[in-house]
């Protein structure tokens, strides 16, 4: 009797450890779902929506410029943020505000990339807490599962015209 | 006939079933438990790799112990080198959040460690790509691994350093 209870117990441990390293690789080498909260990154993905993000580009350092990626927070390692690369390493960054007559500008260092939410006038991102090093972004999003009226691939930033290149 | 094609599937399926039980655990245990890595370069002399080229350390990475981010003053770490993302440093902790560090050939004399950040230094100064290169560096970022706790906290480095907690 104690023996088919304590052979029950085994085997549910045993499946219960391997089915959790089954998602810890799942998650940290593939891609996961993550639902997204706060209003920095409207309109492109609103409070409480359900997306899906993958985390093969990051392993394969191919994040582009106009990727959405979730980060580790810079200032709280045990929180994630959630905004849009506008500057790889070497990218010259123009200041936030365009009513300055003096336009400054600054680059970004090798290794790490500008990061901005969509929402500019709500968010904080890279224009307070300066570049993020590569090593903190967790993954990139691809795809809103959730609302469903917004199912599909995301749009381009709405402030296109941040991107500069030369 | 049909009898080796039964004992080949057979192999096939118990192959299929032991090598998705152990990878992912091999994985994850290597990723969240410890693993181990061989020491290269100078900065940490002489606590690792006091040999030079001759020979190098192995080390053991303990990820467990920073599972909640936590690491003292004195700590080893290995972390993500923020100049190269695919390049892992080995440096030990010398200041924590809030801490103001007198720095060593940063262009700041004196810097406090913002929130969520390390300063970090190689035992070897003047050898060393470390905080005072770089400046204070994210805390999850850094600490991919923790090693060898027990040794760090007699052998801080030179006098030259000193970290002043002021209570303002």
């Amino acid at each position: 009797m104690l023996r088919g209870v304590l052979g029950k117990t085994f085997r549910l441990v045993g499946y219960t450890v391997q089915y959790g390293c089954i998602a810890h690789c799942a998650f940290e080498y593939v891609g996961g779902v993550v639902m997204c909260s706060g209003p920095s990154m409207e309109p492109t993905i609103q409070n409480s929506d359900i997306v899906f993000a993958e985390n093969l580009t990051r392993h394969f350092y191919g994040i582009q410029r106009g990727d959405i990626v979730i980060a580790k927070s810079p200032s709280d390692p045990k929180s994630n943020i959630c905004k849009r690369v506008i500057g790889l390493e070497g990218d010259k960054i123009l200041s936030n505000s365009p009513s300055d007559f003096f336009k400054s500008h600054s680059y970004v260092p090798t290794g790490h990339v500008w990061l901005e939410g969509d929402n500019l006038q709500n968010s904080t991102d890279s224009r307070y807490y300066g570049p993020v090093p590569y090593g903190l972004i967790r993954g990139r999003i691809f795809f809103k599962i959730w609302p469903l009226s917004d199912f599909g691939f995301l749009r381009d930033s709405p402030n296109g015209h941040r991107f500069s290149d030369d | 006939m049909a009898h080796s094609q039964g004992w080949v599937k057979r192999y096939l399926k118990a192959f299929c079933k032991g090598f998705f039980v152990a990878v992912p655990v091999a994985v994850t245990f290597l990723d969240r438990v410890a693993c181990v890595a061989r020491v290269e370069g100078a900065s940490m002399q002489p606590s690792l790799n006091p040999g030079g080229s001759q020979s190098s350390d192995v080390v053991l990475l303990n990820h467990w112990k920073v599972r909640n981010f936590e690491v003292q003053r004195g700590d080893i770490v290995s972390l993500v080198s923020p100049k190269n993302p695919e390049q892992k440093i080995i440096k030990r902790v010398i200041a924590l959040e809030g801490d103001i560090v007198k720095t060593i050939g940063h262009k700041n004399r004196y810097v406090k460690v913002p929130r969520g950040h390390i300063w970090v230094e190689g035992d070897h100064h003047g050898h060393s790509f470390d905080s005072n290169s770089f400046g204070p560096q994210n805390c999850i970022q850094l600490p991919r691994g923790c090693l060898e706790r027990e040794k760090t906290c007699n052998s801080l480095p030179s006098s030259s350093l000193l970290h002043l907690e002021l209570q303002l």
